[in-house]
């Protein structure tokens, strides 16, 4: 008998676990949803200002749709979208002899955009290397200060850019004054860029060599292929994921930089797509349309590229905050 | 770099050794050299020339040796007492915020149903955004006027007496002197965006420490008799805690030396009811152009900076060991 229930008892509890559990999974469902459209509302928002036109988003009281017509409130064939405000950004110009049969005068494309594709692109690799060789240096070798050089980077990777940006312009202006000839906003914002984004990626890149198991490399070793062989050929490979992560989050971390590039970068041509954000902020105080337009123009690469590669963010990220 | 100095040179005088080939290793300090000298550059050397820069005072003839008379007056200012109240007002508002948020959101994550990958994507977006492009995403939702929150915040019958316009709207008179509580409604505006951008973040960060709980210690104590409340209290959050402070700690990193969502979404004002440090800073250095000053006011935050990172690696090197 006493046995009998015992067994009945944990069956009954587990029935009313799993009917609470599903009931319980649907509410939390309903509540990450809520969450997840509250999260994305505002992104939704500046979508929808970003095809309105210049009448309708300086309405008073303001139309969240422009498909009101003066007998409804709502008709969807009365609905007056445009690209009026992405033409403010791209502001195309008709050249008959160029490649589009218009030319892009926009700053933000023309100038701006570029600048911030050469900057992120060139401290991401810059970084990548520089991560990759220190990351391996830290995992595989033990030497006299090891730990102090960690734990000094991993101190930095805290050390935000505004309390050295003063210092920073200084230098700037110094090594302009000393060599004017040799000085380059450019090479000079790079190097600052990367000094910033390495120290973390130093510890995300140890992290994913330490993931990597030392007898893989010592067998490699034992059948004769040379320490660069190794290298190569067996660890190489398999770190390809993590220096992937590390490219994008830096590359990311730069694209979205913005009072270093603001500061820091005399020549307003050489500046990079944020200041370009908040110039055309300052230029277009009521072309909401305009404004939201170059929002989208901005955001939309990272989005995309965030999209593809998420899984490389969230490994790179867990990474990094686990250790830092 | 100190390493290098000092280690025997490679190949030298291996043969009074025991074991020759543990003999110096030049390798690890050529990978780790470019490395250094970026972070030497970059990171170490200014945080030395801002202390240098800090006594000194820009004169037409050039650089003068003042002494502490940058601290004196930055400390006299209102300004800088005004700023560390909107400061303290924006971090308590901003991390409890984010970091309750951020609790709920990773348990409901932590059931791992079928759709918790997708939610995780579609909650991650605003993280990719720029702080700038946040800022300029929430300013265009409360225009005066023509924002699409506008029309409902602008209400006299919802906020009497005149409507609720964020980014004009004065700040409240004080209650205790010149602190600046309560907020203003731009600060709190500030607040919930700041929150927005930085919620994806945290939540990922108490996911990651939640799926280190096993289940079985959930269930166990479920069957002990345990409710989901004391479930949460006793067992779940001090498992998590470390990883709690640590998110804190990051939230107000972030949250001190953070200023381009001020530039873009309220530019300081109105008035000064947005003025943080990090904008004082920019608005000392940069508009009065007062380096001497503004060198001052950022090694005080490069203090609070470094103590705050101090008690990171206390807590997850303490973490670190007793695992």
């Amino acid at each position: 008998m006493q046995v009998a229930t015992e067994s009945q008892a944990p069956a009954d509890l587990r029935a009313l676990l799993t009917t609470r559990g599903q009931r319980e999974g649907l509410l939390a469902n309903l509540a990450l949803l809520v969450i997840t459209l509250f999260a994305l509302l505002p992104i939704a928002t500046t979508v929808l200002i970003s095809f309105k036109r210049e009448e309708d988003v300086t309405r008073k009281p303001p139309v969240v749709f422009p498909c009101d017509t003066p007998t409804s409130k709502f008709d969807l064939t009365a609905c007056r979208w445009s690209i009026e405000g992405y033409e403010r950004v791209v502001l195309p110009m008709p050249s008959p002899g160029s490649l589009l049969g218009f030319e892009i005068k926009g700053r933000m494309l023309n100038t701006y955009l570029p600048n911030t594709i050469l900057y992120a692109i060139s401290t991401a690799l810059i970084v990548m290397v520089l991560a990759g060789m220190s990351g391996y240096a830290f995992s595989r070798y033990r030497f006299p200060g090891r730990d102090a050089m960690m734990i000094a980077i991993l101190a930095i990777t805290g050390v935000p850019l505004l309390t050295n940006l003063l210092a920073l312009y200084q230098m700037g202006a110094s090594i302009r004054h000393l060599a004017e000839g040799l000085y380059n906003d450019r090479v000079y914002i790079i190097i600052v860029y990367t000094g910033f984004f390495l120290p973390l990626s130093v510890w995300i890149a140890k992290g994913f060599f330490d993931a990597i198991p030392r007898e893989l490399e010592e067998a490699a070793l034992i059948d004769g292929c040379g320490p660069l062989g190794t290298l190569t050929r067996i660890v190489m490979p398999l770190v390809v994921p993590g220096l992937t992560a590390i490219f994008l989050l830096s590359f990311v971390s730069v694209w979205n930089e913005f009072i270093a590039g603001y500061l820091l970068i005399t020549k307003n041509d050489l500046k990079p797509a944020m200041f370009g954000m908040y110039d055309f902020l300052g230029q277009n105080i009521i072309n909401a349309q305009a404004v939201a337009a170059a929002c989208i123009v901005i955001a939309l690469p990272m989005i995309v590229v965030f999209l593809f590669a998420r899984q490389s963010f969230f490994r790179a990220m867990v990474e990094g905050a686990i250790k830092g | 770099m100190t390493q290098l100095a000092t280690a025997p040179p490679s190949g030298g005088r291996h043969t009074k050794r025991t074991k020759p080939h543990r003999r110096f290793d030049p390798l690890p300090f050529l990978l780790l050299l470019p490395t250094i000298l970026v972070l030497l550059a970059i990171q170490v050397y200014p945080m030395f020339y801002t202390l240098v820069l800090s006594v000194q005072e820009r004169e037409p003839s050039g650089w003068q040796f003042v002494g502490l008379k940058n601290f004196e007056i930055l400390l006299d200012s209102r300004q800088l007492g005004e700023s560390a109240g909107h400061t303290l007002i924006f971090l308590i508002g901003y991390a409890t915020l984010t970091l309750t948020l951020g609790f709920i959101i990773a348990l409901l994550l932590n059931r791992k149903s079928s759709l918790s990958g997708v939610y995780i994507t579609l909650l991650f977006i605003p993280w990719i955004l720029a702080d700038i492009i946040a800022g300029v995403v929430f300013r265009l939702l409360v225009l005066p006027d023509y924002g699409l929150f506008s029309g409902v915040l602008q209400n006299p019958a919802l906020f009497p007496p005149r409507g609720l316009s964020i980014l004009t709207a004065d700040a409240p008179r004080p209650w205790i002197g010149e602190f600046p509580f309560p907020p203003s409604p731009a600060m709190v505006y500030l607040i919930l965006a700041a929150t927005w951008r930085a919620l994806p973040f945290i939540t990922l960060l108490l996911l990651a420490a939640l799926q280190t709980i096993s289940n079985e210690l959930i269930e166990s104590s479920r069957i002990d008799g345990a409710n989901r409340w004391q479930i949460a209290r006793h067992i779940i959050i001090p498992l998590i805690l470390p990883t709690m402070v640590v998110a804190l700690f990051s939230l107000t990193l972030g949250g001190i030396n953070g200023v381009g969502m001020v530039f873009s979404l309220t530019g300081g004002g109105p008035g000064t009811s947005t003025h943080v440090l990090s904008y004082l800073l920019y608005s000392i250095g940069w508009v009065s152009l007062d380096f001497g000053r503004a060198a001052a006011l950022a090694l005080i935050l490069a203090a609070i900076n470094l103590t705050l990172i101090a008690g990171t690696l206390r807590i997850t090197r303490v973490q670190q060991r007793s695992i």
